[in-house]
């Protein structure tokens, strides 16, 4: 097999090739869909679901799931409204204690996923429940509105004539491309997720690594809060709750194995850019939003099944 | 007499690679014919394509003389033709008895399964191969390896087995369970069942088979009747060329001491071990399974560290707490479950050499891929790995170079005391010989060897000293001059408790 046709059967080629293909076709379905200002904006609406999705591409790779991204988010949304209005703290240091207390959630997950061993998809759904029902009952049922000018900017103003926000995101995504494909991390994730006791067992650390990624999920997930408070410039409790489905589905329509050991970052970028398209381009289209969703889930089937049927043929 | 089962001419190609070419194989009833040759000589191939999995280009195959097709698996099963993989294919949460009659359970009139009728039937075939001891209620997770093999054998047998292709069967075995598995095989003989033996172990070739076929390369080198062939004439038609000397043990003198063991202990596993190991030296370690051979290797690598006792590395107590600590004390550890220890499967060959020394070739904890290349061609080289090239997962060598890779992760690291935990097992004759030969070499260079085996020929061949293991325990230090097969096995059996109670204790 050559070179050539080995980069054209991966997943994330594939994938590419089937998001060139609908981009065209929603383009023709609609003249409102491909301009620039409609197209930034759907970059800057996918900016949460993004940011999540780089760490969670680790996450995966070590054939690991954290299903309380939603929840962390929620969670740190609150605390910020909180810390600057209840507490009176000045802007700046509640983002900061927010993002210190997502921070602290992923760590905790991380504790509890190596040191007490416990399953991450039962841990991460356990803290699902629990960072939602602090998110809860800290914010008592109200919403805090009424942040200065200067935060919205974040969410909702440009830098050289781009989303702020996607600036931040694509720092993020770089970061995230770099350490998984070039660093000893990235090559530990891998390991970890392909056969945990032989990455032990080469002395590889293993715990810390792990540690370590649920910890950054916890903190791009705070990220991502301050970046949806801004946007929208309110906070309510139930915010992200539900948004760790979709960042799933990205990173795994993103050809990410959910059994690890597996998986790109530039894959995940793809797989959320295919998404968010199809719901933008579809609404556009006058399709309503719940059949829109009957099509994402078809579409992560068939890529994922198409990506299946090539790398049997080309293991042979 | 006709034979039940021919393969004649068969000729299989996996995209350009030529696996088989006009292979001819004949199967009698009532006899054990044994299968031998290098790993990748396409032995796999042929029992595929004998067993269904596979289909040949070009020949044929002929049951009870007639030539037949087989659409898959499942038709090969239908005429009795089963496989017992050398990695055994149970299912651990389930009992012996759902294990053996997994998808042919007997039935009752209403469908649902017979379970009276399954457990007694699965008692039948249990006795049939004199196991008496085996629960059919057990789960098959806790039995022993051996006990896991027998329930397999079982499973074939459920199904009506006239041809029983068993591969490697005692690559895991211990030398009892070995001898208990062979009565079971003349057993299965005498019943009339035809019997396809693959193994490297010759001892259990010239014991068992009645005619044996080798092949070299995809071809083959030709049959004949056990009577016909000595080791040496077998050695030399898997190889292509004669090997003088199986354990091409050199003379070394004896260096400074490299680690001290005093009093080591894990809790309940290993109790009280106390030797020393010197540069130069190969000191052998011999015992049955579960006499906490691995174990103690484990302590000192650091995977399991020791609850008491002391480990002196050069003179010096070191605090042994983690595979981390072991390595950067000079210590490797070539583990003996390759596949679950050794390597990543699913990674391209340099990315399992370079494992063990990632952050020795880092700047800024960024990998430096032209090191790790130039570290892996090396070790192509080095090691006579036959591979594609570097790139190539190591899920798709052989057994014998996958093998080599792993010596290549461990040799990377420098280590001063090297650790190896069955290190050719499942690997074929030329790769052991190579094995052999670098151990001699490494031994000469002045590195410390401490080697576990389960095949004494190997530890007498290879060892300086024997050090004899049971139950968790030291039983002897024995020496090279008066290390026989006697000696060392009477230090290995004495005052045993029931064999397969032993392995179940694991």
């Amino acid at each position: 097999m050559t070179a050539m046709t080995r980069i054209l059967i991966r997943h994330e080629a594939i994938l590419g090739i089937l998001f060139v293909v609908v981009l065209i076709a929603m383009a023709s379905q609609n003249d409102r869909f491909l301009t620039t200002a409609n197209l930034l904006n759907q970059a800057r609406l996918m900016t949460e679901v993004g940011l999540i999705a780089i760490p969670m591409t680790f996450v995966i790779v070590t054939g690991g799931i954290d299903l309380s991204v939603g929840s962390i988010l929620g969670l740190c949304a609150i605390l910020l409204g909180v810390f600057w209005q209840n507490l009176g703290l000045p802007l700046p240091a509640a983002i900061g204690l927010s993002l210190a207390a997502g921070t602290a959630a992923g760590f905790a997950n991380g504790l509890i996923v190596t040191r007490f061993r416990v399953p991450p998809l039962i841990a991460t759904l356990a803290t699902l429940a629990l960072y939602r029902g602090l998110a809860e009952g800290i914010s008592q049922a109200r919403s805090v509105r009424g942040y200065p000018d200067w935060f919205a900017v974040l969410g909702r103003g440009d830098f050289l004539g781009i989303p702020t926000q996607l600036w931040l995101f694509a720092l993020v995504a770089a970061l995230g491309i770099f350490i998984l494909r070039f660093t000893t991390f990235g090559r530990t994730t891998y390991a970890i997720g392909n056969n945990e006791a032989a990455a032990e067992f080469s002395g590889l650390p293993v715990e810390r690594t792990k540690l370590l990624i649920y910890t950054a999920s916890g903190f791009i997930s705070a990220l991502a809060a301050i970046v949806f408070v801004s946007r929208v410039s309110t906070t309510r409790s139930d915010m992200g709750s539900g948004i760790e489905l979709e960042v799933i589905t990205a990173v795994v329509l993103g050809g990410t194995s959910i059994f690890g050991g597996r998986g790109m970052v530039i894959g995940t970028l793809i797989g959320l850019c295919l998404m968010q398209i199809l719901q933008n381009g579809l609404s556009l289209s006058g399709v309503r939003g719940d059949g829109t969703t009957v099509v994402i889930g078809a579409v992560l089937i068939v890529a994922v099944l198409i990506s299946n049927l090539l790398s049997r043929f080309s293991s042979d | 007499m006709t034979p039940i089962l021919e393969l004649k001419n068969i000729s299989k190609a996996f995209g350009p690679v030529k696996v088989l070419t006009g292979v001819d194989f004949d199967l009698r009833p009532g006899e054990v014919h044994a299968l031998m040759g290098e790993n990748g000589a396409g032995k796999s191939t042929m029992i595929r394509i004998a067993a269904g999995d596979h289909r040949a280009e070009e020949g044929e195959i002929r049951l009870d003389g007639k030539p037949r097709r087989f659409a898959g698996p499942r038709e090969a099963q239908g005429e009795g033709i089963i496989v017992v993989h050398q990695e055994l294919l149970l299912f651990p949460a389930l009992s012996v008895a759902e294990n053996v009659f997994l998808g042919h359970q007997p039935k009752t009139a209403a469908g649902l399964v017979d379970w009276g009728r399954m457990r007694r039937e699965a008692r039948d075939l249990l006795d049939r191969l004199d196991c008496p001891n085996l629960d059919v209620d057990q789960r098959v997770s806790r039995l022993s390896v051996a006990d896991r093999q027998r329930v397999e054998i079982a499973r074939a047998l459920s199904r009506n087995a006239r041809v029983l292709i068993m591969d490697e069967p005692t690559a895991a075995l211990a030398e009892a369970d070995v001898r208990r598995l062979l009565e079971v095989v003349r057993r299965l003989r005498s019943e009339g069942v035809a019997i396809v033996y693959v193994s490297h172990r010759m001892n259990e070739i010239f014991e068992i088979a009645d005619r044996v076929t080798v092949l070299r390369d995809g071809v083959s080198v030709g049959t004949r009747p056990i009577a016909e062939v000595t080791e040496a004439s077998l050695v030399s038609m898997m190889v292509g060329r004669d090997i003088h000397q199986l354990f091409p043990k050199e003379d070394i003198p004896r260096g400074e001491k490299r680690l001290e063991l005093r009093g080591v202990s894990l809790a309940g596993v290993v109790e009280d071990i106390s030797f020393d190991l010197h540069a130069g030296e190969i000191l052998g370690i011999a015992g049955l399974v579960g006499s906490g051979r691995t174990e103690l290797a484990q302590t000192i690598f650091g995977v399991t560290p020791a609850t008491s006792g002391e480990i002196l590395v050069d003179g010096k107590p070191q605090k042994i707490a983690s595979v981390r600590e072991a390595i950067d004390a000079g210590i490797a550890y070539v583990p003996e479950d390759r596949g679950s220890h050794g390597i990543i499967r699913a990674q391209p060959l340099r990315e399992n050499v370079s494992m063990a020394i990632l952050d020795r070739l880092t700047k800024f904890s960024v990998v430096d891929t032209g090191r790790e290349q130039s570290l892996a061609t090396d070790a192509i080289k080095r090691f006579s790995i036959r591979a594609r090239d570097a790139r190539q997962r190591v899920g798709q060598l052989s057994g014998g170079n996958q093998q080599k890779v792993v010596l290549a992760k461990w040799l990377a690291t420098e280590p001063k005391i090297l650790i190896l935990d069955e290190p050719t097992r499942g690997v074929d004759v030329g790769a052991k010989t190579e094995i052999h030969r670098l151990m001699g070499e490494l031994a000469k260079k002045g590195l410390a060897i401490l080697m576990i085996s389960s095949e004494l020929p190997e530890v007498l061949g290879m060892s300086d000293r024997v050090l004899v293991m049971r139950e968790g325990r030291l039983s002897a230090i024995v020496d090279r001059k008066d290390a026989s097969p006697a000696a060392v096995g009477a230090a290995m059996m004495q005052g045993r408790r029931e064999p397969a109670r032993a392995g179940a204790a694991r």
